[in-house]
């Protein structure tokens, strides 16, 4: 019934996990759980952290901005509901381990799925300037919202020192399981094309790719005909790309599109190219044409362990907890939630952790899945077979970053350039000996920035 | 109902590969080598590798109940390496010297290192060259195959070389082991183009004298077939091996070849098969870099052919294999990667 797309462009190393999307992939975009209470987390993204604007008590509105940072690298955060301040208290994140959030206890939710933005006939991105559309993006709070949560303000921004000439939308969705970006594509088609009209306008980019990996044949097949409906959109290529892990990440996007290699350490616009998701330049035409902020967006919640996955339109903030009563709970005996994909998601402990702008899944994996040797952590000696240099699609040499780290010869661990490692998984994944070579190396990671004295020990 | 939930880092889900697995695909790869020696030589064949696993293990047990280190058997590397030193030893070896280099392969070899995935050089190497410095004329009095006329394989082709020769009954399979009869003839004088067509069929059928595993050249393409269907091991080294050992060998073949067989016997005859797909490609003491692999493979496939054409020894697989262990870290450290990006600027 499938059939998919053969997708040419591809980067070297990788790997083909099990996809697992067909959990979820059917299931329209539905509206989540009557939330009585979120807690948006002050830290939503990449840079500084927003100051709440709030006290305890005060009564918001939903879309009012509560938390704000005058920060360069930053963006504000708004409440999702109409309530009342309840606290403004730590709450589990899932990088930063405990940071503060503003609770709000809500007077009244119904959750709706948000009128989809119909796409006016007049649309035009003629009549927004590029200043206009990055004010508009940084004062909705739009950050990257396939994972990183880069805000996208900085991103598209036009930078004299660095002129960008490319625009990569990322609808790959090269994580296991995970299809919020798939259902977006699909179901609110003409709101991306008008944020990626409205991005490339924004950033001065010339030519803008919509790469999707060739496991999507719908998606690509909807993207492409939208696109011939909307008027100047000559410059807009959709890209079957092969299907992959990880694709969906930036430098290796770029890799396989362009042939260009990002610098090491850089960033995309050093070689003049921006990357977004397709979840991010939907909510860029939602805050450009409709000026709604960020307060909302697609989470998948799947796994086998779970009674009834699919794709929810929830406000951020919404606990873990609640996403999964709502899906019908966990059937199996479930030994892992993690926010995100297998890959690259964060295994949880507390279930109260609410979930960000960059959350795009909640899976809960079973012990089958997860496989023996690795729920037990039974790891024995590496004996070199050199796997995990060929899959490392970074081009390193993961063992030898890993086991300096782990006898603790950081000097060893950066000759073999661990700063470059982007933390894909690739390695621990086909590890025969089942070594968790990105742990040691994200552990690495943050011994050498502790010895940098960047963060306190 | 989420109760007794776990954390960890990522990733959550991995290939399910072990390193038994792919010592198992190793066992796999050397089964039609292993029923082609007990085709040739039957009941030797079964004493010989049965010998040489059970002392490996054997030996492997005691190592770590020696250490008080957790038993490692499963991870079936010892008999991984059982197997490689029986089929790479005379066939009518005495069990007792089988035993010797078994458990010097275990103990020497890889345990003193710290076991499995610390040891420098190739187990099974070690021990057989231990046996080949011990026990000199045990390991180079060869037996032919039983399939073949028994009468004829009591000749002995040190002396009997010039007699057979003259009777023009140049029945090449009463040599000893091929490349043992080409040295031979070019130092009596006979050429070395004696080795003849119907000598090359025997090697790739293994219908001739040599070590247990190493006779059938047939077998063990199909057993490196496999292991390379089945990604357990990459190509690069055993084409690395067999391209520079043939480029090497036909060098030594156009210059004179009178004195030097041509370059595809040395391919199909020897333990250069053997090595090429089973020995070389032993991860722990091959480097890890595809850059890394070429150097290694044509280091040994240089050295392998070096030491049969210049050198004493007819063969020179087992010496080969040891000096590019050697240097393997070396390789390593001269082929680092480079991040795709490029080096970090800072």
């Amino acid at each position: 019934m499938k059939v998919n797309v053969k997708g040419r462009f591809s980067f070297p190393g990788g790997i083909h996990p099990p996809e697992k999307k067909d959990l979820s992939r059917e299931v329209e975009i539905q509206p989540g759980p009557a939330v009585k209470e979120v807690a948006v987390m002050l830290s939503q993204h990449i840079g500084a952290v927003c100051q709440p604007l709030n006290r305890k008590g005060d009564a918001v509105q939903a879309g009012q901005k509560i938390g704000d940072c005058d920060a360069f690298v930053s963006a504000p955060v708004h409440s999702p509901i109409t309530g009342k301040v309840k606290e403004i208290a730590l709450r589990s994140h899932a990088v930063l381990g405990r940071s503060s959030a503003i609770v709000i206890e809500a007077f009244s939710y119904s959750p709706t799925r948000r009128s989809y933005f119909k796409l006016k006939d007049d649309f035009d991105e003629k009549n927004y300037s590029a200043g206009q559309i990055c004010e508009a993006v940084r004062q909705a709070g739009i950050v990257g919202m396939g994972g990183a949560g880069f805000p996208t303000r900085v991103k598209i921004e036009p930078n004299p020192q660095m002129p960008k000439e490319t625009l990569i939308i990322n609808g790959c969705e090269c994580e296991p399981y995970i299809t919020c970006d798939y259902r977006i594509m699909l179901e609110w088609t003409n709101q991306i094309i008008a944020g990626i009209k409205l991005a490339r306008k924004a950033s001065g980019c010339s030519q803008v790719f919509i790469a999707i990996e060739g496991n999507k044949p719908k998606a690509i097949e909807v993207m492409n005909r939208a696109l011939e409906s909307f008027a100047n959109s000559d410059s807009i290529k959709v890209i079957p790309v092969k299907t992959k892990y990880p694709q969906g990440g930036e430098r290796q996007l770029i890799k396989a599109i362009l042939k260009k290699d990002v610098p090491t350490g850089g960033i995309p616009p050093m070689i003049g190219v921006v990357v977004l998701n397709v979840a991010t330049a939907a909510a860029i035409a939602e805050a450009v044409i409709s000026d709604l902020p960020l307060t909302h967006r697609v989470v998948t919640v799947t796994g086998e362990a779970v009674a009834k996955p699919g794709n929810y339109y929830v406000p951020i903030g919404t606990s873990v907890e609640d996403l999964i009563e709502f899906c019908g709970g966990v059937t199996k005996k479930s030994a892992k939630v993690l926010l995100g994909g297998p890959m690259m998601g964060i295994a949880i402990a507390d279930l109260k952790t609410p979930i960000t702008k960059a959350t795009n899944a909640i899976t809960v994996l079973t012990k089958e899945q997860i496989g023996r040797a690795k729920f037990a952590r039974r790891q024995t000696a590496c004996i070199c077979c050199g796997r995990c240099l060929e899959v490392c699609p970074e081009n390193l040499n993961p063992t030898k970053i890993a086991h300096a780290v782990k006898y603790n010869f950081l000097d060893v661990a950066e000759s073999y350039y661990i700063s470059a490692c982007m933390e894909c998984g690739c390695c621990s994944y086909v590890c025969p000996a089942n070594i968790e070579l990105t742990g040691y190396i994200k552990t690495g990671k943050i011994f050498l920035a502790r010895q940098k004295k960047k963060i306190p020990g | 109902m989420l109760k007794d939930i776990r954390v960890s880092c990522s990733p959550h889900i991995s290939e399910r590969l072990s390193t038994r697995s792919v010592m198992i695909d190793v066992i796999i790869g050397l089964a039609p080598a292993m029923a082609a020696a007990g085709y040739y030589f039957r009941i030797h064949a079964l004493i010989l590798i049965c010998t040489c696993v059970i002392s490996s293990v054997a030996a492997e047990w005691l190592c770590n109940a020696i250490r008080k280190k957790p038993n490692s058997l499963d991870d079936f590397s010892a008999v991984v390496t059982g197997i490689i030193l029986a089929l790479s030893l005379p066939p009518n070896l005495p069990v007792w010297v089988a035993v010797i280099g078994s458990v010097f392969s275990i103990a020497i070899g890889k345990m003193v290192f710290g076991g499995l995935g610390a040891n420098i050089f190739n187990p099974a190497m070690v021990g057989r060259t231990f046996l080949t410095a011990s026990f000199g004329v045990l390991m180079t009095s060869w037996m032919v195959p039983v399939t073949i006329d028994s009468e004829i394989a009591k000749i002995d082709p040190d002396n009997k070389i010039k007699a057979v020769a003259e009777e023009g009954l140049v029945h090449a399979r009463t040599r000893a082991t091929p490349l043992a009869w080409s040295k031979q003839a070019i130092k009596s004088e006979l050429g070395a183009d004696l080795y003849s067509e119907e000598q090359f069929k025997a090697t790739l059928t293994g219908e001739v004298g040599g070590s247990l595993g190493e006779t059938s050249a047939i077998a063990l393409l199909l057993g490196g077939l496999y292991l390379l269907i089945r990604r357990t091991i990459n190509f690069h080294i055993p084409l690395a091996i067999l391209v520079s050992a043939f480029i090497f060998g036909a060098i030594a073949y156009l210059i004179d070849s009178y004195s030097y067989v041509q370059p595809l016997y040395h391919l199909s005859s020897g333990g250069l098969l053997l090595c090429a797909f089973f020995i070389a490609t032993d991860p722990v003491t091959a480097p890890l870099t595809r850059r890394g692999m070429w150097i290694f493979g044509i280091g040994v496939g240089m050295l392998t052919m070096l030491i049969r054409i210049v050198g004493e020894y007819p063969e020179g697989v087992m010496f080969s294999i040891l000096l590019m262990n050697a240097v393997t870290p070396l390789i390593d450290r001269l082929c680092k990667r480079i991040p795709a990006g490029g080096k970090p600027s800072a």
